[in-house]
């Protein structure tokens, strides 16, 4: 029984991984005031780009920053279309998506079934790792988690507690008055974005050389959309996120260990998808004051206009 | 004038004979395949046979395309057949059977393999290579090799065939050890290493040391080779493509497929006019099903000790190492099912009810419809 407990919690961080470090970079977008639908192209292109620099020069960092900056680079898409032009963000970020899973599943064609050789391996840490049992659940895991943890306080503590937080988040609240601030509004959403994008294409690259070390079609399998879910289940707060992302973690791995009651494998398979939709209307249907949703989240903002 | 369309018309006849010549010393065969090529699980094997197929025989000229949907196989035919003007098509899925039906009716004069489906006419045949003898040699050893008496299978989805490869592990198990159990997770995917990754982990930490599975990446053999490095053993076996090399201290055996020996068959009775659409069903007589996690070794040399130590007593060939025991039962299978069959009665369901009566062997008709799990097996099939 202990064990099998261990190994839920050290696979349920695993699975939830991916998941948090695309929320991470969802809030800091959505705080800006800019909604991101494109989450799910965005990981994909980062997990291919990944796998394929790890597959050629053998690096899994390497291919982990060239991840990064894909995932980077394909969001200045969404950021050009509804910061510059102004456009519905709603539309360009499912562009986004589509865009993203198609020039990833082209990249990667080459690439089925060929596995990696190398991955990024799990990194015990050394002393910690000897813990009984909380050892083994939180400390010889793939550097992904321990970044994951890091960059969420690191996000957390910048969007409340420092000065540019403050200007991040008065971005999305009423860019108007920012702007009065002699804060430059474009460029804010520019950054948070381009950042958020980072992140997703990390969450991608997560996938494809630590989580599994192979790329396959559509490996990101809708993480993506429960990114965007997760992002209001977390209510735009990175520490939250971190909860979030595990609890939804652990049920994709508690699915094949309660297959054995007879509970229908497809009932297990909606689990993740079923919980997403709780939690929308679990929070829609309490007070909306309290649910701290940035105001301008996902209206264009036009300089000099009322 | 007339001598310019003379010689034209000369010419002309001669390319046509010349033509005709070449069309009757080549065959041209076209391929279809349901996944990418590198899947290293069900269309990379078959891939491996048209190329062997390619050496063997220097006449044989093919094409292929990968990565066909099940519901799209008609436009890919037809394609083969007008434009590449192919002799024979192979259409390498299940889904594909009643689209190859129609076809062979489309073009009466195109010769159309189908493989592992039930459904024949005049110009289409069926071919299928089938592994459940290999997955009871695997049982044997798994049996003999656990030390937890829980053994695991991943499998992709619930129909006969796979029914049929878990009763098959769980006889071979069974024989050598009445106490352990099979313990099964479905992933609903042929293709899937995450799933089949979580699945394989899930069977761990309830116990489970030994793993086989049916799924096309080498995702299960992964998760054995990783806990088997932090020092806890847990015993893998192959399949479809030689994965050992992706497990080196985990994989104990595996089945392989050889499609080659089967496709050099069927172009080499097409070529000579032998062809019949009676359907080929190929086991280990035929030399279709390997046992093994590489074409090199039938098991892996690591784990031949251990399977040596295990003694064990049989109705028929005495007592003796398991390690003999399978090598004997393999070469039993490859001299045929009647010599011996895994699936020979007394056989019960795992709710008691007796399924083969004592001495029967199952005929190819019950085998290829088996929808219950045999005695050993936890659980039940998911509806």
């Amino acid at each position: 029984m202990e064990e099998i407990i261990v190994s839920v919690l050290q696979r349920t961080l695993v699975a939830g991984t991916p998941l948090l470090l695309g929320t991470i970079g969802e809030v800091l977008c959505e705080r800006s005031g800019i909604l991101n639908l494109g989450v799910e192209g965005v990981m994909s292109m980062g997990a291919v780009t990944a796998f394929i620099v790890t597959f050629a020069t053998g690096s899994p960092w390497l291919g982990l920053a060239v991840a990064i900056l894909a995932g980077m680079l394909i969001s200045i898409v969404h950021a050009f279309a509804s910061v510059t032009l102004q456009s519905n963000q709603v539309v360009s970020g499912l562009a986004l998506t589509m865009l993203g899973l198609g020039i990833s599943g082209l990249l990667g064609k080459p690439y089925i079934g060929t596995p990696l050789s190398v991955k990024m391996n799990t990194l015990p840490i050394p002393g910690l790792v000897d813990i009984p049992y909380i050892g083994r659940i939180f400390f010889d895991q793939s550097p992904f988690f321990y970044m994951a943890m890091v960059l969420a306080f690191i996000a957390w503590f910048i969007l409340v507690h420092t000065s540019l937080g403050i200007k991040i988040r008065s971005t999305g609240e009423n860019p108007r008055a920012t702007e009065t601030q002699g804060v430059n509004v474009s460029l804010v959403k520019y950054l948070c974005v381009i950042i958020g994008g980072g992140f997703s294409g990390m969450a991608g690259a997560n996938l494809s050389i630590s989580y599994s070390k192979s790329w396959i079609e559509g490996m990101t399998a809708g993480r993506g959309w429960i990114v965007v879910a997760l992002t209001i289940f977390a209510l735009w707060n990175p520490t939250r996120a971190v909860i979030g992302a595990f609890l939804f973690g652990g049920i994709f791995v508690l699915q094949y260990l309660i297959q054995p009651f007879g509970i229908s494998p497809n009932l297990l398979a909606m689990l993740p998808y079923l919980a997403t939709l709780v939690v929308l209307v679990a929070i829609g249907m309490r007070d909306s004051n309290k649910l701290n949703a940035p105001a301008m989240l996902g209206e264009p903002y036009k300089r000099g206009e009322r | 004038m007339r001598l310019i369309s003379r010689i034209l018309a000369v010419s002309l006849f001669l390319m046509f004979c010349s033509g005709q010549v070449l069309a009757k010393n080549k065959l041209k065969a076209g391929f279809i395949y349901v996944g990418p090529i590198g899947d290293y699980g069900w269309s990379h094997a078959h891939d491996v046979g048209r190329k062997y197929a390619h050496d063997k025989l220097p006449w044989l000229e093919s094409v292929f395309i990968e990565s066909v949907a099940e519901s799209d196989s008609t436009r890919i035919i037809d394609r083969f057949v007008q434009e590449e003007k192919v002799d024979v098509v192979f259409t390498t899925s299940f889904g594909y059977m009643n689209d190859t039906i129609k076809a062979g009716m489309k073009y009466p004069d195109t010769h159309f393999m189908h493989c592992s489906g039930f459904k024949q006419s005049k110009n289409v045949g069926t071919y299928f290579a089938d592994l459940y003898q290999m997955y009871y040699l695997n049982g044997l050893m798994a049996g003999a090799l656990t030390k937890s008496n829980k053994i695991g299978y991943v499998a992709a989805f619930p129909i006969p065939e796979l029914i049929r490869h878990i009763d098959a592990y769980a006889l071979g198990i069974r024989a050598v050890n009445p106490k352990a159990e099979v313990h099964v997770r479905w992933i609903y995917a042929w293709y899937g290493p995450d799933k089949a990754k979580e699945a394989a982990e899930a069977l761990i930490a309830e116990g489970v040391d030994v793993l086989a599975f049916t799924e096309d990446t080498p995702a299960v053999i992964e998760v054995g080779q990783e806990h088997t490095e932090k020092g806890k053993q847990i015993y893998t076996f192959s399949h479809y493509s030689p994965m050992q090399a992706y497990g080196v201290d985990s994989v104990v055996s595996g089945q392989l497929v050889d499609w080659g020996i089967m496709y050099v068959k069927i172009l080499k009775s097409l070529k000579d006019g032998t062809w019949n659409n009676k359907d080929m069903w190929w086991l280990a007589a035929e030399d279709a099903a390997i046992l093994g996690g590489t074409f090199d070794e039938i098991i892996n040399k690591k784990f031949i000790p251990d399977l040596k130590a295990v003694k064990v007593n049989t109705p028929d060939l005495g007592k003796q190492s398991v390690y003999d025991l399978v090598v004997k039962r393999y070469d039993q299978m490859k001299q045929g099912v009647e010599v011996f069959d895994p699936f020979v009665g007394p056989i019960y369901d795992n709710q008691g009810n007796l399924k083969i009566k004592k001495g029967a062997r199952a005929s190819k008709g019950d085998l290829l419809s088996i929808m219950y799990y045999v005695d050993g097996v936890v659980g039940s099939i998911p509806k």
